[in-house]
């Protein structure tokens, strides 16, 4: 944290990680049709941490997941580095999230039958994969958890079940990370570090993040925030404070 | 409040398929027992009443009232002249009587049918009985069958059969009808030949009638014909119209009907009783997953007495709408067993199925009950929810159970330790019958101890074989994890299953234990290939199983001291023995018939030809004769005699020694059975009077254990001539291959001996086994056929148990599938769940059976060889894994094929 200051060479040089072009995702409900995306072209690069935002309803999960391959766009393209993943069959998207993408939830999502350990290692277990023990020991000592890996989920605070989470999807330095509103659930000191920790991972670990939220405040944490609405992407924000993202959301929400 | 509850049921239908399932099936049992076994019954009542009101009267010999000490006297049959007497009355339009007595029908190999020759009767003039196919015989070229010899010989109408006259002399008859007895015992038995009246006397020399038939005249009753006909026939006869006959008749059939029915309630109320389990297990686990619901309605003021009514109106209502399910289910299942059932219990024509009101009322009221009651414990525990409760977000924790109380692990313990030493009283202190209800009792009380420990069991288990299991792979490791998350759901689970495993593993420890003993003994003591007696004779009621009251009769009608009937001393031992040899007739019996020889025909005996052609027989090594006598001692005592020629005692034929030595055997010297007379022991001389005045006096040389193959009082074949020389022939003979011989020819050799002999009956000692272990056989499967029922209900159980874990864990699901697990691992991970599950609830299931179906087959027969049929508990076991498979297959589905989206966002 005594770098944050300073700020990273802009990854613009690099590919993107993450490309998506023309996404839609349309809705039958019986007699009307809901388009919950229409349209969205956008793009993530290696060691950044984006938040998406936007009003209820303007289609921010459904971007996300349809993003890491938990749901199915209407039409469009998604590409994770190389691998076009929207034309993938279900047992293909399997191994792609095991082994490519990383997931932080809103509420935890650990296994309560599994220690804290446990619930970090398990991607890898399912994956048969060996674990890179130094990189277990750095991520554990950053989110600091080192003296609760033998708890159970039960007996951990909200805070430290999402650093658990954090940890899981961190482990394996996956291309991209999803958080699905990672704070929503945490009260604002436990959601700051938590943030810190993503923010921070980004930087360090050259880890790209995407995060969704309507938090003003967690998205100040990110490099950049991409506003949506009406399944359209209509805004984008480098650098955000706050303020800034509060302004533009009200904004939004005015026009 | 109702409203609320019926909405939820109709919302949560889903979950309560397999709980309705459950209760279905039991219920099922239930009434298709019911509707079977009065469709039996009346289908048993109208071939009754169908041959005995044909008549208007039926008249019997009446049974003389056995007096005190004295033995029953054989009824007197009526005469022709009675049959003219009746047939004179002005009540009776036409009389006539039935010709009865006995022909050794001959089958096609030329073998005299069964053990005891099938009746002959004739009837002369009006009769109840008539020809069901074809007709009745009319001349002296002709006969009928009752259709029970049919099905058993496979003769038809047009074959030709051979009958055997009194004097055994061959006669051909054209078989003309079908005569269907129905269940009336005397026929049903033995089967029975129908002959015209003069060949029956012909045949048989039978001259009087055993039962006489009347109808009516024009403007009388079947009431005043029969008052009238009593009148006639006097004292000796005892009268009754046709329809009381058919009726007492039918009342004493219905005693089989009725223990069929109660045997398989018994086995519904096993189906009930895992049902039960089932219920109360799937009640626990709603009422868990709604604490939230539950929570809501206690914050918005419904009080604890109404959470209460309404999960009770609840498993009203479910219990009510799968006992109707099951009611109609059974009186398909009873329809069916009807018709398919009702022939091979030989009930004739198919009656139309018969559903009382009380089969459809129990039914459903079994049913109901039964998911209320078991729906109580559940419904208490769901007042208990907090209104706060409904506050909660996280229900992470709630699946976690913890800790498993020490007053629970104690009285586990204390329970097993109470069956333990009940065990152990039942076969220490030799209880006999009662040991088996002890025996039961530990086994009840070890079952309780189980379900106490049943968590702490599961957890020790899947600790235990989670060790290897957890490194196959991930879906295992989870699974192994999953199943402890709430041991006290997972044990009601499991030990629903066990129910089933240890009723069908005790039941095969038990068949399997017996035929491995009777196997030991058959070969041990009887070590004989070949086995040959006379064809028994039918007019003796003793041939069935009674030694005693034959041996009492021998006694009584020689004129003997009154006591002496009652001392018929060896009569049950002997009586024993004669049943566990199978054909070999009965000792006693025999004994009865060589002593009456002046008064009665002597006992039949095995012909001098007869032993000669099997000596004569190469393949044959060795033929050993069996002769017996019986003897009275001073004091009043009976003494069985026996001797053996050709056998050398302790070599060929055997039984445990108690004292003293079988090689010592000689002339002058005897082998005498335990306790078979008083006071006498081994180097005692034994004092048996013989016919012909002159003393024995034998030195004991060994005495042996009773029971076995040497019983009474054995001794060499020249103390015996000299003695009984009027006994000279064998009543059996006991025949072993010569060495190397090849089985077939060996075969081919006795019938070869006995071949002009038609009538005389070769058992092999193989054929005795195979019979032996087919019937033990038959009753296995008919048993674990019906304990089927509860295990498929018991998987029904555990198949809901996991739907509603895995409805429970949705959002778990998710979270895998969106961390990578394929929805094949994550339906491995169920599979591996369910079959674990199954594999403990089977595994003390057997456990249970092996150690409770030892406990119970050693208290009733202290040498029992225990054997456990390793076979079909593997095949057990297998279908345990195939069962948690399939209780898998619907969970898995569903877990599988929820959107990870949609479980995710769902709170």
């Amino acid at each position: 944290m005594t770098e944050s200051t300073v700020k990273p060479v802009p990854p613009v040089a690099a590919p993107p990680v993450v490309v998506a072009r023309g996404l839609t995702k349309t809705y039958d409900t019986g007699d009307s049709q809901v388009h919950a995306l229409s349209g969205v072209d956008v793009e993530f690069h290696r060691g950044a941490f984006t938040a998406i935002m936007g009003p209820s309803g303007s289609g921010k999960s459904t971007l996300m997941h349809c993003l890491a391959g938990l749901d199915v766009p209407t039409s469009g393209t998604v590409h994770l580095g190389r691998t076009e993943i929207t034309g993938l069959r279900d047992a293909e998207l399997t191994l792609l999230r095991r082994d490519r993408i990383g997931f932080i939830f809103q509420s935890f999502n650990l296994l309560p039958m599994l220690t804290a350990e446990q619930n970090i290692m398990l991607p890898s277990q399912i994956a048969r994969r060996g674990v890179d023990k130094q990189r277990f020991d750095h991520i554990v000592d950053v989110v600091g958890l080192r003296d609760r890996l033998s708890h159970l989920p039960a007996k951990l605070s909200g805070g430290q079940q999402q650093r658990v989470a954090v940890a899981r999807a961190l482990l394996n330095a996956p291309e991209v990370v999803y958080a699905d509103e990672p704070t929503g659930n945490l009260d604002s000191r436990s959601g700051a570090e938590i943030l810190r920790f993503l923010g921070d991972s980004a930087r360090d670990l050259h880890q790209t993040i995407v995060m969704v939220t309507h938090d003003p405040v967690a998205a100040s944490y990110a490099d950049r925030v991409v506003f949506l609405r009406d399944g359209r992407l209509v805004d984008e924000v480098t650098d955000p404070t706050a303020e800034l993202v509060s302004a533009r959301l009200l904004k939004l929400e005015e026009a | 409040m109702l409203r609320t509850t019926l909405a939820g049921l109709r919302l949560h239908k889903s979950r309560y398929v397999t709980t309705v399932l459950a209760i279905l099936l039991g219920v099922m049992f239930v009434s298709g027992t019911m509707v079977f076994a009065d469709t039996l019954s009346a289908s048993y009542e109208k071939s009754v009443m169908g041959s005995a009101t044909s008549v208007d009267t039926i008249a019997v010999p009446s049974q003389p009232e056995p007096g005190g000490g004295e033995a029953p006297e054989e009824p007197t049959p009526f005469t022709g002249g009675q049959i003219d007497d009746v047939r004179a009355l002005p009540e009776v339009s036409e009389a006539g009587g039935l010709l009865e007595d006995e022909a050794v029908l001959l089958d096609a190999d030329g073998r005299a049918v069964g053990f005891i020759p099938p009746a002959a009767i004739a009837l002369d003039g009006v009769g109840r009985f008539s020809a069901d196919e074809g007709s009745l015989p009319s001349n002296g070229d002709e006969i009928a069958l009752a259709t029970s010899t049919a099905d058993q010989t496979g003769f038809t109408v047009g074959d030709t059969v051979t009958v055997l006259d009194a004097e055994e002399e061959k006669r051909d008859f054209t078989v003309t009808g079908l005569v269907e007895f129905g269940v009336d015992p005397s026929y049903s038995r033995s089967g029975a030949v129908v002959f015209d009246p003069d060949t029956v006397r012909e045949m048989t020399g039978v001259t009087v009638y055993s039962e006489i038939n009347a109808l009516a005249a024009e403007g009388h009753t079947p009431q005043e014909a029969t008052d009238a006909v009593a009148g006639a026939l006097g004292a000796g006869a005892e009268v009754r119209t046709g329809e009381e006959y058919g009726l007492a008749m039918a009342e004493s059939l219905g005693g089989q009907t009725e223990m069929m029915r109660v045997a398989l309630l018994l086995f519904a109320f096993i189906a009930m009783f895992v049902a039960g389990i089932v219920i109360y297990n799937t009640f626990a686990i709603l009422i868990a997953q709604r604490q939230r619901e539950l929570a809501l309605l206690r914050c918005m003021g419904a009080k604890r007495g109404q959470v209460f009514r309404s999960v009770l109106a609840e498993s009203v209502v479910v219990g009510l709408v799968a006992s109707a399910l099951g009611v109609l289910a059974g009186i398909g299942i009873g329809t069916a067993g009807s018709a398919f059932g009702g022939p091979l219990m030989g009930t004739g024509d198919a009656v139309s199925v018969v559903i009382t009101p009380l089969a459809v009322v129990v039914g459903l009221a079994v049913g109901t009950v039964v998911t209320v009651f078991s729906a109580l414990i559940p419904a208490t525990r769901a007042t208990r929810v907090a209104p706060l409760a409904a506050l909660r977000t996280s229900a992470t924790a709630a699946g976690l159970e913890k800790g498993t109380g020490w007053i629970r692990v104690v009285s586990g313990l204390l329970a097993f330790a109470v069956s333990a030493g009940l065990v152990a009283l039942a076969l220490v202190a030799d209880l006999g019958e009662t040991g088996l209800v002890v025996v039961t009792a530990a086994a009840l009380i070890a079952f309780v101890g189980v379900v106490v420990l049943g968590p702490l069991l599961v957890r020790g288990i899947v600790r235990l074989v989670g060790v290897p299991l957890r490194k196959v792979g991930v879906p295992s490791m989870l699974a192994v994890d999953n199943s402890t998350r709430s041991p006290r759901r997972a044990a009601t689970a499991m030990i629903a299953l066990t129910v089933g495993a240890t009723l069908i593993t005790g039941y095969s420890v038990v068949s399997a234990s017996t035929e491995t003993t009777m196997t030991n003994m058959l070969e041990e003591q009887f070590p004989v290939d070949y086995q040959v007696s006379p064809q028994l004779t039918r007019g003796e009621p003793e041939s069935e199983e009674a030694g005693e009251p034959q041996e009492a009769s021998a006694e009584g009608s020689e004129g003997a001291e009154n006591t002496e009937g009652a001392e018929g001393a060896g009569g049950p031992a002997d009586g024993a023995e004669g049943a566990t040899e199978g054909t070999g007739g009965d000792p006693a019996e025999q004994e009865g018939g060589a002593d009456e020889a002046p008064e009665t025909p002597a006992m039949p005996t095995v012909p001098a030809e007869v032993v000669a052609a099997l000596e004569s027989q190469p393949e044959l090594g060795q033929v050993i004769g069996q002769r017996s006598a019986t003897v009275e001692t001073d004091n009043d005592w009976m003494a069985f005699v026996y001797t053996y020629p050709g056998a050398e005692i302790g070599v060929d034929l055997t039984s445990d020694v108690v004292e003293g030595d079988l090689a010592d055997m000689g002339p002058g010297r005897a082998v005498m059975a335990e306790g078979h007379l008083d006071g006498v022991g081994v180097g005692d001389t034994a004092a048996l009077p013989s016919e012909n005045g002159e003393d024995l006096s034998l030195e004991v040389v060994a005495v042996v254990e009773e029971m076995q193959m040497l019983s009474g009082v054995t001794v060499a074949e020249e103390d015996f001539a000299k003695a009984f020389p009027e006994v000279d022939g064998n009543e059996m003979l006991f025949v072993r291959a010569a060495e190397g011989a090849d089985p077939a020819e060996v075969r081919d050799a006795v019938y070869t001996a006995v071949e002009d002999h038609p009538t005389m009956q070769v058992g092999s000692a193989a054929e005795m086994k195979n019979q032996f272990s087919q019937i033990l056989d038959i009753a296995f499967y008919t048993i674990a056929a019906m304990l089927g029922l509860a295990i498929i209900i018991a998987v029904f159980g555990i198949s809901n148990t996991m739907a509603l874990s895995v409805l429970e864990r949705t959002r778990e699901s998710a979270l895998l599938r969106a961390l990578g697990l394929a929805r094949g691992q994550l339906r491995r991970m169920l599979s591996v769940e369910a079959v674990l599950l199954c594999l403990i609830g089977a595994g003390i299931g057997v456990v249970l059976g092996v150690v409770f179906g030892w406990a119970a087959g050693a208290s009733v027969l202290p040498d029992m060889i225990f054997t456990v049929p390793v076979g079909q508990i593997a095949v057990f076991i297998a279908v345990a894994v195939l069962a948690g498979l399939l209780a898998s297959v619907l969970p898995g589905r569903r877990a599988a094929g929820t959107s990870i989206t949609g479980a995710l966002a769902s709170e």
